[in-house]
């Protein structure tokens, strides 16, 4: 590197000097134009991939995703076939652009279309019409990356056309679940799209944003220019290339297994549930079994099996080893791009919250009528101790089992009701979204003595947000006892705080509630971009309130109402459930996921606004095997009446059902 | 400035490695000053350059000045870098809020403190001249600097977030020219009144309180002037940008010796008292919906110029005079630039094929 090398750069008259001062031992004179010979090569690098890189350019589309104000300005391309195929990243496509442009490295310009898309590594492929074989690249092979090898991120995206680049080394291989060579060379939308070069202007890989946890276009936008970018590699682009040429998208491949923790790194991969008719149901996969070895590698972690996984495509064939009472059981298994969707199993209990520890075990609440609980003869006051054989400490434990419950699968359930042991065999039916017509009370709350965070009416306020929010704490607030938190997202224009604390702070001092109230930094309107300061205040509240994180309930009016649902959506560890009053649902509907519970509370109106839209949405929710509770208004939408918010607050007050 | 910035991307550039203060200890920069001491006696005898990194480091930062005037409120620092270029104590920085005040305070290298004088600023260049009471400065030669390529090593020198206080060095980073570019590309991409070309660095070189720094190449030869923190509204990045020096010789050369006549601080690009408009073409869009509607042909007048060029319902407006248009929005704006009596090429996207027609206004009738 520059600072080491210059060392040996001393001139002798001037190292004679401060050789008596500071003995810098001069060095041969071999070494004394390494850094001159550096920059040239370098230079000559850019140059020699240089004709394979175009300037895209594109016209119309989105102005914003999420959060994300996406940029209008020109991305880079790489050209990987001599008869006009390019590849560029799906970053630079976000915005669904009407039409594609491409400007060759001579300048001529011509148009483009979308051939492929690669969702799993988030490349696109263009096609161009061309007269001549454009120049290809040449591919570095993946087993001569080195990490601490030169690297140089090239672009074509500024003022004038020339290539732009930013030198750095090779930082790591086989990020992202073995997906990407990371780079500490600069890598933003001003190359995105753009090769990673190594000194001999060979290409490494396509530059893409990435991000280990997010999936979506822009994941990963967050770190540009950061010391952290990431390529894939060019060798495996290759790979594919004849797939993606044929017009066929790419798609992440999916097993259909779910473990339960989420710890990723101690836990053996034990397999919690099988997915309904999911490839790994179809091979006979069960819970229970341990999944040892996948194409021959050795998984002792959920991690590894992540590694595996999430670099195959949809058609893949994974040969899968697991372990079943010591027995090794061998499985060929070819990966789906997509499940047949969740559908949660009931019991039909509600558990009594904040129980003792000892003795171990959920206390029944509440039975819902006609559930499988009631039918098995469950009552109020029974403490259930174990499923099939297995101990339930507590809630979250009982919880966690039911997420790998099956419909019409039965199993046994042991409860104990005044020191006499109950074995009942339960059928577990789809969850009801009908709501209680009466709950039992809570237990009356009294404020401890001693500290406690503040209480009642509070003004919260993130630094790095220009947004206000008030949050409403009862005035008995107890740390010993767990809150349901509701947060109430305003319509435009906005909710008086004296009619917002009319309406809710009785049902906060009587059902335990803490409510939230954020507001949007235009009065007028939500911006998509404010569903992350709503999901950063909620975990503000939860780091000083014994918040009960199966009770976070995201409820709004209209514009309110669809940010609710984005919210939600974007943020899917925050919320259980979903109110959204006169709204439309912004933002693709998830996928019903067993350890991200999602229910939802929605009215619908003949002559709403956006009625058709609600109803569309009320049907993609259903189809996604929600649980959607739906309240007809009549012909117009309008806030809830009281008969509707005493449903909404035992909606709340249910969300945990089990 | 940017009225949002990007936590991230300044919280980041923290951690970014530094050669400079970061690293020097006292004793050894006394070390290395006493070397240099040694080596400028023998420079007079034989004119060597220092060459190592060490030592150009070591000479450079004497050159670079802590700036501290206005500001220090809502997020806006009241400090920035400069760099000397006169044994006498001429200063040059970039133009910004920091100097509005009757306060200006310079210290140096070595910990002296001065209060400074504006000697005069070209707002169109971002730049300022400062004067302090000082003598036998080290500073750089303006006239002397170099032009560098896209790919040269650079070092950039400055007091980036206000590190370096009293008699601390100023910070060193070291990167690469990205790539020599202009700012001006379309309308409203930059925030900025410069619309020369710029260094683009690949350096996170752009952070408060650097602008007014120096970037030299790795030999200590003066580039250029590290810009403001800028944010390019193309893409949404933060971009690192440097002036070069042959941009501003003149004016600063001109503000030194008096004869500077400061020009008007905005001249906004010129728009024709007539201009041209969809409807004088003959074109009629798609309706404008969409926060980026592409600029799809709905139909055409008869008897229109738009006609007579041969567009068609369906075409796809690409290019205004080889300016792209990406919505209908912005082929409106790009025509308020073109006056009525002016031809226009038009460039439109027809069955994959790019098509260019040029269009004339029917003259207005007297």
């Amino acid at each position: 590197m520059m600072h080491r090398l210059t060392l040996l750069r001393v001139r002798c008259a001037f190292a004679a000097i401060c050789l008596a001062l500071v003995c810098v031992a001069p060095r041969p004179a071999l070494a004394q134009n390494l850094p001159q010979l550096e920059q040239e090569a370098m230079q000559a690098a850019v140059s020699r991939v240089a004709p394979s890189i175009v300037r895209i350019e594109t016209v119309g589309g989105l102005e914003r995703i999420g959060k994300v104000l996406l940029g209008t300005g020109p991305t880079t391309g790489l050209i990987v076939s001599a008869d006009g195929y390019i590849i560029s990243s799906a970053f630079n496509f976000a915005q669904k652009p009407t039409s594609i442009l491409v400007g060759l490295a001579d300048g001529t310009r011509t148009p483009a279309k979308l051939v492929a898309t690669d969702h799993q590594r988030m490349l696109v492929l263009l096609k161009i019409h061309v007269e001549e074989a454009l120049p290809v690249p040449e591919a570095v092979p993946e087993n001569e990356m080195q990490v601490g090898q030169w690297s140089i991120a090239v672009g074509r995206t500024f003022e004038g056309g020339q290539p732009n680049m930013s030198a750095g080394i090779v930082s790591g291989l086989n990020r992202i679940w073995g997906k990407a060579i990371q780079t500490d060379a600069k890598v933003s939308p001003a190359n995105y799209g753009g090769p990673l070069v190594d000194i001999r202007g060979r290409v490494l890989g396509v530059l893409v944003p990435l991000s280990p946890q997010a999936t979506n276009d822009l994941a990963g936008v967050e770190w540009y220019d950061s010391g952290i970018g990431f390529a894939v590699p060019l060798a495996h682009i290759n790979s594919v290339l004849p797939k993606l040429k044929a017009g066929t998208d790419l798609k992440p491949g999916i097993l259909g297994v779910s473990f339960n923790g989420n710890d990723l790194y101690s836990k053996q991969p034990v397999i919690a549930s099988c997915r309904p008719n999911s490839p790994a149901y179809k091979a006979g996969l069960k819970a229970g079994d341990q999944i040892v070895e996948i194409d021959g590698s050795p998984i002792e972690r959920q991690a590894q099996l992540r590694q595996q996984i999430n670099r195959r495509y949809a058609g893949d064939t994974l040969k899968v080893v697991v372990l079943r009472d010591k027995e090794r059981i061998e499985r060929d298994i070819p990966l789906v791009d997509q499940l047949e969707p969740y559908e949660r199993a009931f019991l039909g209990i509600l558990p009594k919250r904040d129980t003792p520890a000892d003795p171990a075990g959920v206390t029944v609440r509440y039975v819902y009528p006609e559930s499988p609980a009631a039918k098995a003869g469950l009552l109020v006051g029974d403490v259930i101790v174990s499923v099939d054989g297995q101990a339930v400490a507590n809630r979250e434990a009982l919880i966690e089992r039911a997420n790998a419950w099956q419909l019409d699968k039965t199993f046994k359930l042991e409860a104990r009701r005044s020191g006499e042991t109950l074995n009942l065999e339960i059928k577990p039916v789809a969850e009801t979204a009908a709501v209680p017509a009466e709950l039992p009370a809570h237990d009356t709350v009294t404020a401890p003595a001693g500290e406690r965070p503040q209480v009642g009416r509070i003004d919260i306020k993130l630094p790095e947000f220009k947004n206000e929010c008030i949050a409403y704490v009862p005035d008995s607030y107890n740390p010993q006892a767990s809150y349901g938190l509701v947060v109430w997202l305003h319509p435009p224009g906005g909710t008086k705080e004296e009619e917002l604390l009319a309406r809710w702070k009785e049902a906060c001092d009587k059902q335990n509630l803490i409510l939230l109230a954020p507001r949007s930094t235009d009065p007028a309107k939500w911006l998509p971009p404010e569903a992350d300061f709503i999901a950063k205040t909620i975990a503000q509240v939860r780091q000083t309130y014994n918040v009960d994180p199966q009770r976070v309930a995201i409820h709004g009016f209209q514009g309110g109402g669809s940010l609710a649902y984005a919210v939600a959506f974007t943020h899917r560890d925050i919320a259980r459930g979903v109110a959204a009053v006169d709204a439309p649902i912004l933002g693709k509907p998830p996928e019903n996921e067993p350890t991200y519970r999602l229910a939802f509370f929605v009215t619908t109106a003949k002559k709403a606004n956006f009625a058709e839209q609600i109803k569309a949405g009320i049907e993609q929710l259903k189809q996604l095997k929600y649980a959607v509770t739906v309240k007809d208004q009549g012909d117009l939408g309008r806030q809830l009446n009281d008969a509707e918010f005493a449903e909404l607050l035992r909606w709340i007050d249910s969300l945990d059902k089990i | 400035m940017p009225s949002q910035r990007c936590f991230a991307k300044r919280s980041l550039a923290k951690r970014l490695p530094m050669l400079g203060s970061a690293t020097y200890t006292k004793s050894f920069a006394l070390l290395v000053g006493a070397c240099l001491a040694a080596g400028l006696m023998v420079a007079a005898a034989a004119p060597a350059q220092a060459e190592t990194l060490r030592a150009v480091i070591a000479q450079t930062q004497p050159k670079i000045v802590k700036i501290y005037g206005a500001g220090g409120f809502q997020g806006l620092e009241a400090y920035q870098s400069g760099m000397l270029i006169s044994a006498e104590g001429h200063v040059l920085t970039v133009w910004s809020y920091v100097l509005d005040t009757e306060e200006i305070l310079v210290v140096l290298d070595d910990g002296r403190k001065f209060k400074a004088k504006l000697l005069g600023a070209d707002p169109r260049l971002e730049l300022a001249v400062l004067k302090i009471d000082a003598d036998g400065l080290a500073h750089f030669n303006l006239p002397a600097a170099v032009p560098a390529e896209s790919g040269a090593r650079v070092l950039a020198f400055s007091n980036l977030f206000g590190v370096a206080t009293g008699d601390e060095p100023a910070s060193v980073q070291h990167g690469h020219v990205a790539v020599k570019s202009q700012l001006e590309a379309r309308r409203g991409v930059f925030d900025t009144t410069y619309k020369g070309p710029v260094y683009i660095l690949d350096a996170m070189t752009n952070n408060p309180g650097a602008a007014g720094g120096a970037l030299t190449n790795g030999e200590g030869q003066l580039l250029a002037m590290l810009g403001k923190e800028l944010k390019n509204s193309l893409n949404n990045t933060w971009l690192n940008y440097a002036i070069p020096i042959d941009q501003i010789v003149t004016t600063v050369d001109d503000i030194q010796t008096g004869k500077f006549v400061r020009a008007a601080t905005d001249e906004p690009e010129q728009k024709p008292e007539k201009a041209l408009n969809v409807e004088l073409l003959g074109m009629v869009l798609v309706p404008d919906v969409l926060e980026r509607t592409p600029p799809f042909v709905d139909a055409v007048r008869s008897d229109s110029p738009a006609a007579a060029a041969g567009l068609r319902a369906d075409d796809l407006v690409l290019f205004v005079n080889d300016r792209l248009v990406q919505s209908c929005k912005a082929l409106a704006v790009e025509l308020e630039f073109i006056d009525r009596i002016d031809p226009v090429k038009i460039t439109v996207i027809r069955d994959q094929e790019l098509v260019d027609v040029t269009l004339a206004a029917p003259a207005e009738k007297k």
